[in-house]
């Protein structure tokens, strides 16, 4: 036994380093493949007169290592370079994102486990949550800014209730399908020992939710940051990455590469939410494997 | 028939029921609270002004829904193929696979400024585009799980019959993959009416749904800007109810489908 013990995890980090490793070589690889394709056709596109289905550039394709560098400059003479800005613009997204994160989270949730218990309810409000996420977000959001506004809240705490609006609709119907899981044998064994709802709640169906629930969350990560920089282009907010996304586009012809490094650095936020969620989910998913889907 | 009729009635009673009180309570409240009208314009006014502006309005929606069709199309066109093309080379689709995965969590609908940047503000084309990127990963996704996560023993079924790969795929992997399909392409309908909209809230021309809806709420007609979002709304319910009705087409005749039923 005690051989086992120390052998195991020493083999399992051999393990997860080669295959960290090889991950690693993949993506490295993957990066060097797209940055080749795009400067190649750059260049074949610039020397061929390419216009179809757009013109190849510098103005609509700048150089990658552009992009990159334009983080390292400063926007005017002696300020703060640009990686600065964006990290601050970052910081400010993912908070709205975070704040919607939990919120459409929570209420996600909730609705599914309210669902879950009654029939008429389900067949009563499901299609009008599947219809609310047909709503386009973005012509409501000056609305929500203004109206939460004049009950004084924030503006960015608005961009947060935008966040969480699409946030909610995975969670709520993945949360639903995972609450509705259990094998019936399982609930009738909880029956026969006379278990009350709430019981059957806590220990059945939430453990059979949570791989449904983590499944819900890696979307709705994303989506809470795309909501959150969407929520910011209407509300007129410049202190996060979509006002920054919609001044650049303002000076594009000038400085393109300065929205390409936005929105790489948008990617990386939406990335980095994903990524947390996905940690999460290995660690809580790890001790239950026979939930794993 | 009426028996099912009536089942199908007491099915949607429900939603009904909760449509008419929704309805019901929203002009009650912004009657009884005075709700300002920028906020939220009573039902009645947003139907009011819908039906005086319908011409206008509907014109828009054909407009920046035939860019969300456009878009879907081609984003789920190329979905499919990629799709087919990683199930038949594994480690093609093993290597590129994260790389859609991870792609699938990048905010794509910052790119729309550039789409607008790339093809022109006024050309429709710069719409269809970023609804086409939003849709393609989706329905990659899902389809190359659903071409994928087959039976083995139905592979080794067709195997023993000496089938080749390609009647594999055309009497396994494809009807298997129906239903992993159908729900990218439900994911799909939605994203690309959204991913017109955010394209024309860009800029776009005056005639499209979202320039509509952004103009009447800056001209400070709320009314007409709610007409709209309503009309967006309606469209993209329309676009998913034809989804779901062509996935219920396609694979009722379909025995594999009948399977998963009955699983």
């Amino acid at each position: 036994m005690a051989t086992i013990a120390v052998e195991r995890p020493s083999q399992t980090w051999r393990g997860g380093a080669a295959y960290g490793a090889k991950r690693s070589a993949l993506v490295a690889a993957g990066l060097a493949a797209f940055w080749g394709i795009w400067e190649a056709y750059r260049f074949v596109g610039e020397r061929a007169g390419i216009t179809w289905p757009f013109t190849v550039d510098a103005t609509n394709m700048p150089h990658i290592h552009d992009m990159l560098s334009a983080l390292t400059k400063p926007l005017q003479p002696g300020g703060p370079r640009l990686i600065q800005l964006e990290w601050h613009w970052a910081l400010f997204t993912g908070k709205e994102a975070l704040l919607g994160f939990a919120l459409g989270g929570a209420i996600g949730f909730a609705i599914a486990v309210v669902l879950a218990h009654s029939g008429i309810l389900r067949r009563g409000l499901l299609p009008y949550i599947v219809v609310s996420q047909t709503v386009p977000i973005l012509a409501v959001a000056p609305m929500v800014v203004v109206g939460l506004g004049t009950k004084g809240v924030k503006p960015w705490i608005a961009v947060s209730v935008i966040a969480a609006y699409l946030t909610f609709f995975p969670v709520a119907m993945n949360a639903l399908r995972g609450l509705l899981s259990p094998d019936p044998r399982s609930m009738e064994l909880m029956r026969s020992y006379a278990a009350d709802r709430t019981a059957v709640l806590w220990k059945l169906r939430l453990p059979a939710s949570l791989p449904f629930l983590f499944s819900a969350l890696k979307i709705s990560a994303t989506a809470s940051v795309i909501g959150a920089i969407i929520g910011e282009a209407p509300a007129s907010i410049q202190d996060g990455l979509g006002g920054a996304i919609v001044n650049f586009n303002q000076y594009y012809s000038t400085g393109p590469e300065r929205l390409w490094a936005t929105n790489i650095v948008c990617a990386a936020l939406g990335l980095f939410f994903f990524l947390v969620v996905l940690i999460a989910e290995r660690l809580v998913l790890r001790r239950a494997p026979e939930h794993v889907a | 028939m009426s028996l099912a009729l009536r089942r199908q009635a007491i099915q949607w009673l429900p939603a009904l029921a909760v449509f008419a009180l929704g309805i019901g309570a929203w002009q009650g409240l912004v009657a009884a609270f005075h709700v300002q009208e920028f906020l939220l314009p009573k039902p009645s006014e947003i139907a009011r002004t819908f039906w005086d502006e319908r011409g206008t309005l509907w014109h828009a929606g054909i407009y920046t829904f035939k860019e969300a069709l456009g878009g879907f199309a081609l984003g789920s066109g190329l979905g499919i193929l990629a799709a087919l093309l990683f199930a038949a080379y594994r480690p093609l689709g093993i290597a590129f696979m994260p790389f859609a995965v991870a792609a699938n969590a990048v905010p794509i609908i910052a790119f729309a400024p550039i789409m607008n940047d790339w093809f022109g503000l006024l050309n429709p084309f710069s719409k269809m585009a970023i609804a086409a990127v939003l849709c393609f990963f989706p329905v990659l996704i899902n389809t190359l799980r659903g071409l994928t996560s087959v039976d083995p023993r139905s592979i080794e079924l067709m195997h023993s019959y000496a089938a080749g790969r390609a009647s594999v795929f055309r009497r396994v992997r494809i009807p298997a993959s129906l239903p992993h399909l159908f729900a990218g392409l439900k994911i799909a309908s939605v994203l690309s009416m959204i991913g017109a909209i955010v394209g024309e809230y860009f800029g776009g021309p005056t005639n499209a749904l979202g320039v509509t809806i952004l103009n009447a709420s800056a001209y400070t007609n709320f009314p007409e800007a709610w007409a709209g979002i309503v009309l967006a709304s309606a469209f993209g319910i329309l676009f998913y109810g034809a989804v779901a009705l062509a996935e219920l087409l396609t694979t009722a005749w379909d025995p594999s489908r009948r399977a998963f039923h009955t699983e």
